[in-house]
Order: C-alpha cells, then structure tokens, then sequence
C-alpha cells in the first residue's frame, strides 16, 4: 500500500513521549483557518512557491513541460538554483516508511519513544495507517496516533489493537464556533473522544488556543465538564498559537487569516482551570 | 565560592597572577661545556632563579614558566632549537597543499610523583642508570636526576619567600594558611604527599615542567581526597577551595593580552571513565571537581567526561546540566567503549595501560606523560582533485563505481602515504632536541633513558588530522548517484564540468545540491559510501606505525586554526558542488545544511563513520542545537537520551552548542552559513532561512527568554 507523506521527521521531542520520529500524513477534512501546516490541507502533492527567494531567472520555465497547466513533475524544483520552489508530498510505500522508522529504534527505546503519525488527518488513509501500525507493533515500536478525531469511530476500532497512545486534537467545544473555523462541526469528534475515553486507552489531548476564538474560561470549563463526564485523559496539552505557518499560505497561493498569539499569562491561567 | 577565592578569581581574570619570567646571567663559560650538559646547567639555573607569585590570599605557589633561554617544557618548547626551526618552516606552511606541521600537546603523568614523591624518582633515575650503559643514555639521565634536584630546591626557596611574605600579613587566617604553605612546600614534592593538600600542592608545582593537560584528575587524587575525609581531616567546602586555587593557576598560567585566555584550548583534563579493573571511575569526588570549575567564571581549564556503557544515566545528566548551564562552554563528552576498543584492537595497548588516556589541547586524546606522536595536517580533498584534475585519463572510461573507487583508492593511498611521511619528517626534526624537565615526569623516559621528544614514552597517540573528509564522501556520493546509479550525467561531463569549474553546468550542479542526500542524512547511499571510504582509511592505516613505534590513528579536529579555508583556497573545484578556491567543510558533522533529516540522522551518519575506530585519534564532533531544547527539563531530558543513545551506537564525541539569539541575527543577515539552523515550535517545523522576514524577527525575540 501506497500513501502521500509530507514530511518525515526524526528525532523529534515533541510529538508524544520520548524521542519519536513523526510521520506527516498529506491531507485533511477539517479547514483549520489558522493551521501552521496549511499544505498538509490537500491530498495531493503539492509545487510550493516561495516568493521571496525567486530572482525571476526564468529557469522553471524553461524546463517546464506542461506550462498551461502543473502536473506536479517536480522538475521546476530541482532547477531552481534559489531553492524558490519545493515540492510537498511524497508518494512513499509502507516498507519504505518502515525503512526510515527503524533507523532510530535504538533511540526510541533508550527514551520510551517511538513513532507519531499525524498529518493531515492519518487516519482519512485508514488502510495505509493500519498497516504501518501494524508493521511498527512487529518491531516492538511504541505509536501514536495524531488526530483531530472527524472520522467514523469503526477507523479508531480498526486502530487501537496497535495504538499505544491517541493523541487528539480538541480545535474548540463550542460547535457553531468550531463548524465556522474548521468547517465541520464537532459533534463526531467529541462523540469519537467520549468513546475513547471510556475505554483502556492512554489519550493526550491537546488544543491550540486562538486569541479571541477558544480562549475564554468557558471554554475550557467546558471542556473539564467533558471530562468529568466521560473522564480525564492522561494529559491535556493547550498550545498557544503561533504565526509560524504564514510564509506557507504565500508559498501554496492560499489566502491567510491572522490570529492573535494568547498572552503567557493567559496560557497560564488557562492551564489551571485545567489542571 | 568562598571570599579568598573569589579575591584570587578578581586578580586571575585580571591578569594579576601572570607569573613573569626571570632570566639568569648565564656564565659565558658554559659554551665550554658539551651542549647537554650546558643546557641541563643553564635549565637548573634558570629554574632557581624565578619568583613565585605569593598573595596574601595564597594556599599554593611555585608555578614557573620559560622564556626560551634555556631548554624548557615540551608543550611550549622554548629554547627547543630544532622544533624552532621545524615550526618557523613548516608549521602552517603548506607543502604541496597537502600537509602542514602542527603543534603538539605534551602531558605529564604525575601519578608516579604522587606515589613517591621526586626523592623516589631520582631512586627510579638510579636504578635505571645501572641497566643502561651507552654514555648519551647516562648523560641523559644524569641529567634528569640534576634537574629533580633542582625541583626539590625550588620548592624550598618557595618555602623562605612564602615565610618572608607572611611575616607582613597580619590577619591570623591568612598568615596561618602561608605558614601552611610554608611547610608542606619543605615536605613535597620532595616526599610523596600525605593528603589532598600536598597532593593538589605536588601537582601544582610539577605542572610547570609540562604545563598542558593536568590530565585524569579524578584518578589522580581520589585516594588522597577519601582518605582526609574518612580521617576527618579535610571538609568537603576545603578540598573544594583547594581544587579551586588549582584551577585558577591553570586559567593564570596564559597571559591576559593571548587570545588563548579565553578560548580555553590547551586545557582539557579528564574526569570519569573505565579504570584498570573495569570499572567506571566517575566518583563523588569527580562531581567535587566539576562544581568547583563551574563555579568558576574562568575558561581554563576545560574537562572532557569520559563515558563508559557503565555510566548511569543520572551522571550523564549531570554532566550534560552542568555543560548546559555553562556560559563559557567549559564541557565535552567522549565514549570510553570506542576509545579503548581502538586502543587495545588497533594499537596493541593492554587495557590497563588504555584506560589511562585523557584529552589534551581541544580534545585530542593522549597517553597520561607522553607527547604526541604525531603533529600534521593533511589535506583528503587534495586525492579529489588529484583524481579529476590530472588522473582522469584513468576514469573516464569506468564501467562501474566498483572500477572508478578502485582507482581513487590507490590516489588516496599515494597522499595519505605522503601525508603519513611528512609527519615522521617533522618528528624527526623534533628528535634532535633532548628535553628534560617534561621527560622527567614522562611515562617511561627514565626507563628507556630517552627524552620525550625522541620518542621515550612506549605508549602515545599518533594522529594526523585530516581535513576535507566530507568533501570527499560528497563527492564520491555524487559520482555514484548521478554518473554510475541515475545517469544523469556521463564521466566526461562531470570532468568536464569540474575543469570549467562549473562554468556552463550550472544545471548539474543546481541538481546536484538540490536533490542530494549528502552526508549526514543516514540514507543508504551516503552511508554506504561513508563506510566504503572509513574502510579504505582503516585498510591503509591499520597496522602501520611511525617512527617512534605508535600506531597511526587519525582525527578530524579542526582545531584554532583555519586549515580547511587555506587548503580550500588552493583546491580546484570538487563533484560534491564545491567551487574552486571554496572552503572545505568543517570536522565530521553537520554538514551546513545538507543534512536535512535531524539530529537523530546526523549521529547515525558519524556513528557510520566512526565504527571501524581508525578515525578514535583526534575527533571531534561538534552539533549546534536549538537553544529551546535545554530550556525545558523535558525536552532537556530527551536530549541526554539521544546522545546517550549515541553513546551506546558508537559515537566517539560530542560538544554542543546551543543557537542564540545572536546567532540567530547572524544567520538573518548571513544565511549561506547559517542554513542548518532549523526552529521548531510545538508540531511546527522549518528551516530559520525559509522563514520570511517578519517571522524571523518573532523567533529571534522568542529567543531571549
Ligand atoms: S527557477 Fe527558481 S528563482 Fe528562477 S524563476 Fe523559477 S522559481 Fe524563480
Ligand atoms: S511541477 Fe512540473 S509541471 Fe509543474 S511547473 Fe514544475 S516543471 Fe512544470
């Protein structure tokens, strides 16, 4: 099986824990107006653009063979002498994948890490996901999901025999907010993460705080009144938005909305609330 | 630290403790005398005529320098006329744009001092003149027996002047701690020391006979430390105060206005690893003398923690914390399990004696009382261009890789063969200087009755240090990838391209630097090709030895000074994408942004290079990280598993540098040079320079936390 990755990243001390190498998955079905990784979005590979670097030598060009419309070759990318042009996304298979992951295995075990798939949304490629999972459980890896949970529950049954950790992303409680920002509601998702919750399963959840959009206190009442439903998941992150992405909604010719970056105050008392 | 310290740690940053030099009226008479023995009068001479620097502050005293009037010290080799000659010729002069003399580290070994005072090595001095007979190998010894005399006197005229200064000291402490002083400087080094104090006094005395690394300092006075406290002579705040004078000397002993003072090379001693039974030797009193430097603001000395398989990870956790929190930088890490491995399997060195390496100068390793056997630095790309630029008649009908390495090789051989040979002849030059005052606290000199310098130490390191490697492992991936595997271009078209200096292949070598995984990413091209060119060095070295009998090692260390811009201006253009005159790379790590998949990648592609353990000489490996990776105890804590992880693969070394802010305005304005800089924020990943400028400009304000 097949899949379209955008990136690969190694020796990474962020995504779950211990060191992890995490796998980017291209492709979404929520719209997040203020993700930071606005080409993970499409599900094909994508030419990016980066302005700032072209000096117009024109070189692209003539080396295009499809000039009226992009075919996605590549070829312009590796031309360009500037480094203006990238291609994002790679079609890899699940052995090839494999081969990069188990570079690090003497990493991942000296620090109880393992391997993160995110994205995109992983899990919209359920088959190609299960049989990573699946090939990472042969080798004794620990894994982790990264999910912003809009999918059928049936994906994370078909998951969880090889999921050590979920790690979901909770975009917002108030739906009409979250159906305006990412434009699906979250019923499906908190439906999904009360069924996780309820079973033995270790879950992170985290969610980005957007000044002015899911940073108020009753926001996050909210989501602790979640959980004293259904249960607490074993940590809670909230990470504050970062403007970090901008230069990427230039680079794939999308148009960008500006949001505020939370006070560290905020994040703090946010945090508490949670705590 | 305490107030004494801190009132010397003032007048040491100051450059107030600086010990002058004094030279003597020599008798013109001495020209009478047969050259050794002139020079072994003039050094006696010359040593009791200097001042000790006495403050009222003083615990210890009896540091002495040399001026070159006289024969001194094997590190500095003032007065070595030969080396003089050999340096003012070679050292930093090119031959052939492939090798340049270098300087040489010489360490003391003061165990033997330690356990028997200098009384007992004029008896180890006598005993071995009755084995030997030849007169030059009598001479010699004599020789090192007048100036152990001469030692012992020094330390007594120490003890009047220190007398004499206290009578005009009224504070009670301070004139009772010179007293001190006083009487031990009449008991050591003549007698073995007796305690921590004497011990720390013995070295600090004796370090002015080899005044480069103090060596494995842990080793050295553990047995004096435990035995005062278990007797409840000593406090641990004392033996603290001690190490810290200690210290302090070494930072004094370069002179304020050199930029040495506060590069801190020249420096390095050991703490930690195996000891001769097995066992790892890190010990509470080794964290003692980590503390004491660290509460130091100095940059010398500095200290290489040896790393054993045994090492608890809450050790190495310290060392890395400390390292972290240094502002001056003052830590590096080196793996035991690699180092001794090669020095027992390549060198033939029994692991009692192998354990008792330590790290000199900017890292280097060397044998505790030897000097290095080796001083060059050779140029690897030189074979490169060797190849593309005249022999490459002979490559450019090559049906495969297999063929076209074949011939490399044998290139490679020829100039390694060169660089290997230009070495012996600068030890030669070196050999017709007899040095005493190093070699009488030198392993194995008074047995062998032979100087240093001549190769008198049965055990010492020899490696050249080559520049250029990654040049030569791009290359060779390049040749393989695009001529041989993907076709991309024909041998004759690269040659062609390299002749023209690009000039007209500008697509290649766009191509080329944009789609390459060059060295550092763990792919399996690159490190196929990584091993392949570690193996041809092992199969050329392995077993060879040079003149003085030490098996050759080699290292990547760069070192102060600035061979891969020298060597890189002199180098036709290169198939890893290098213009000619270009500067080549930099040690054997990051690789300026062409290692694109992480740190985890990157040590694997070292790890690669060094498995064979030829290249456990002089090797370094330099990674810079993101600051934010040591602000947070978390992700701090990850890092220590990395490189312990490293550790445990095979690694040799690391030191680490952490990307500030100013860097981070440097690579803004510079960012060719700056390209491997990558930020990460939360799941948010990128390289600094594909950043925008506004967003630079947030990261370079995050990063003044
Ligand atoms: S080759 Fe690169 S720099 Fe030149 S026009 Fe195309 S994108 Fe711009
Ligand atoms: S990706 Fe291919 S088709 Fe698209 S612009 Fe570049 S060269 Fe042309």
């Amino acid at each position: 099986m097949t899949g379209i990755i955008f990136d690969v990243q190694r020796g990474s001390y962020v995504n779950g824990p211990g060191i992890r190498t995490t796998v980017f998955f291209k492709g979404c079905n929520l719209k997040c107006t203020w993700c930071h990784n606005p080409e993970s979005q499409d599900f094909e590979p994508q030419i990016m653009f980066y302005k700032s670097k072209c000096t117009s030598c024109g070189i692209c060009r003539n080396f295009c063979e499809s000039k009226e419309s992009c075919i996605i070759c590549g070829r312009c990318t590796r031309e360009c002498l500037t480094g203006a042009k990238a291609l994002c996304g790679k079609k890899y298979t699940a052995d090839e994948i494999m081969e990069i992951i188990k570079k690090d295995i003497p990493y991942y075990k000296n620090s109880s890490g393992g391997v993160t798939f995110s994205g995109g949304e992983c899990m919209l490629k359920i088959d190609f996901l299960t049989e990573l999972l699946q090939k990472c459980k042969e080798n004794n890896i620990h894994t982790a999901v990264d999910t912003a949970g809009y999918i059928p529950y049936s994906s994370f049954e078909q998951i969880l025999p090889y999921t050590d950790l979920i790690i979901y992303d909770v975009k917002c409680m108030n739906s009409t907010v979250h159906k305006k920002y990412t434009s699906v509601q979250n019923t499906l998702i908190l439906d999904n993460l009360k069924s996780l919750l309820l079973i033995d399963k270790e879950i992170w959840v985290r969610v980005p705080i957007i000044s002015g959009i899911n940073d108020s206190e009753e926001e996050i009442n909210e989501l602790k009144s979640f959980y004293e439903m259904y249960g607490y998941p074993q940590k809670t992150e909230l990470l504050p938005y970062h403007s970090l992405g901008e230069h990427k909604y230039e680079a794939i010719n999308k148009e960008l909305t500006r949001f505020n970056t939370p006070s560290n105050d905020k994040m703090q008392k946010l945090m508490k609330l949670i705590k | 630290m305490n107030e004494r310290i801190s009132k010397l740690c003032a007048l040491t940053l100051d450059g107030k403790m600086y010990v002058e030099t004094i030279k003597p009226n020599f008798d013109r008479y001495d020209y009478f005398l047969p050259t050794e023995q002139m020079n072994v009068k003039r050094l006696c001479e010359y040593i009791l005529c200097q001042k000790p620097v006495i403050t009222e502050n003083s615990l210890f005293t009896g540091l002495f320098r040399f001026d070159g009037s006289v024969v001194g010290d094997a590190f500095n080799r003032s007065g070595h006329k030969n080396t003089a000659i050999a340096l003012k010729n070679f050292y930093l002069k090119k031959i052939g744009n492939l090798s340049t003399m270098e300087w040489q580290h010489a360490t003391g070994d003061y165990s033997r001092v330690l356990k028997k005072g200098i009384k007992g090595i004029i008896e180890d001095i006598d005993a071995s003149a009755l084995m030997h007979y030849k007169p030059e190998e009598l001479e010699f010894l004599k020789g090192l027996k007048d100036v152990a005399n001469t030692i012992i006197k020094w330390a007594e005229k120490c003890s009047d002047k220190v007398l004499e200064f206290s009578k005009s000291v009224s504070d009670p402490t301070k004139k009772n701690n010179l007293e001190k002083l006083a009487s031990s400087l009449l008991l050591v080094p003549r007698n073995a020391p007796s305690s921590l104090y004497e011990a720390i006094l013995t070295m600090y005395i004796c370090f002015s006979a080899n005044p480069d690394s103090v060596g494995t300092l842990d080793r050295y006075l553990s047995p004096f430390y435990f035995n005062d406290i278990k007797n409840g002579t000593i406090t641990r705040d004392e033996a603290k105060e001690y190490l810290q004078e200690f210290f302090l000397m070494l930072q004094s002993y370069t002179h304020i206005s050199s930029p040495h003072f506060t590069r801190g090379g020249q420096s390095h001693f050991c703490i930690g690893g195996y000891l001769e039974d097995g066992i790892d030797g890190f010990n509470e009193f080794s964290v003692l003398i980590v503390e004491s430097l660290m509460e130091l603001p100095t940059y010398i000395p500095q200290l290489t923690f040896r790393w054993t398989s045994k090492t608890p990870k809450d050790v190495l956790w310290f060392m890395m914390d400390c390292e972290r929190k240094d502002p001056n930088k003052r830590i590096a890490f080196t793996n035991d399990d690699m180092r001794i491995a090669c020095y027992t399997k390549i060198c033939g060195i029994p692991f009692e004696k192998a354990v008792s390496y330590t790290t000199v100068g900017c890292n280097e390793p060397a044998f505790l009382g030897s000097m290095a056997g080796s001083n060059s630095k050779g140029n690897l790309l030189h074979s490169i261009e060797t190849l593309f630029h005249k022999n490459y008649g002979k490559i450019i009908n090559c049906k495969s890789f297999d063929e076209f390495y074949g011939i490399y090789e044998s290139i490679l051989f020829d100039d390694l063969e060169k660089i290997f040979e230009y070495d012996n002849k600068y030890n030669k030059i070196r050999a017709r200087d007899i040095n005493y005052i190093s070699s009488l606290f030198a392993c194995d000199c008074i047995e062998n009755a032979k100087s240093i310098t001549q190769g008198g130490c049965n055990t010492a390191i020899a490696s050249p240090t080559l520049m250029g490697i990654i040049n030569v492992i791009d290359s060779l991936i390049v040749v393989k990838k695009y001529v041989f595997d993907e076709k991309l271009m024909s041998m004759k078209s690269l040659i062609d391209a390299l002749h023209s200096n690009w000039q007209g292949y500008g697509m290649y070598r766009t191509v080329i630097l944009n789609t390459t995984d060059f060295f550092g990413n763990d792919d399996n091209l690159s490190n196929y090709i990584t091993s392949l060119f570690y193996d041809s060095l092992y199969k050329f070295i392995n077993g060879k030895k040079n003149i003085f009998g030490y098996q050759w090692l080699v290292g990547d260390l760069a070192g102060y000074n600035e061979h891969y811009k020298w060597y890189g201006e002199d180098t036709l253009a290169t198939p890893d994408g290098r213009y000619m005159g270009d500067m080549m790379k930099f040690g054997v790590g990051q690789n300026e942004g062409r290692d694109r998949n992480g740190l985890t990648a990157l040590l694997n592609s070292v790890i690669v290079a060094h498995k064979n353990l030829i290249a456990c000489g002089s090797t370094v490996t330099n990674v810079s990280l993101d600051k934010k990776l040591v602000e947070d105890d978390e992700q701090f804590s990850k890092l220590v598993d990395t490189f312990e992880t490293y550790f445990r693969n095979g690694g040799v070394h690391f030191q680490l540098t952490y990307i500030s802010k100013e860097d981070l305005i440097a690579a803004k304005e510079n960012p060719d040079k700056y390209k491997h800089i990558r930020v990460r924020v939360s799941g948010f990943s990128d390289y600094f320079v594909n950043l925008n400028e506004s967003i630079q400009n947030d990261i370079i304000m995050r990063t003044d936390k």
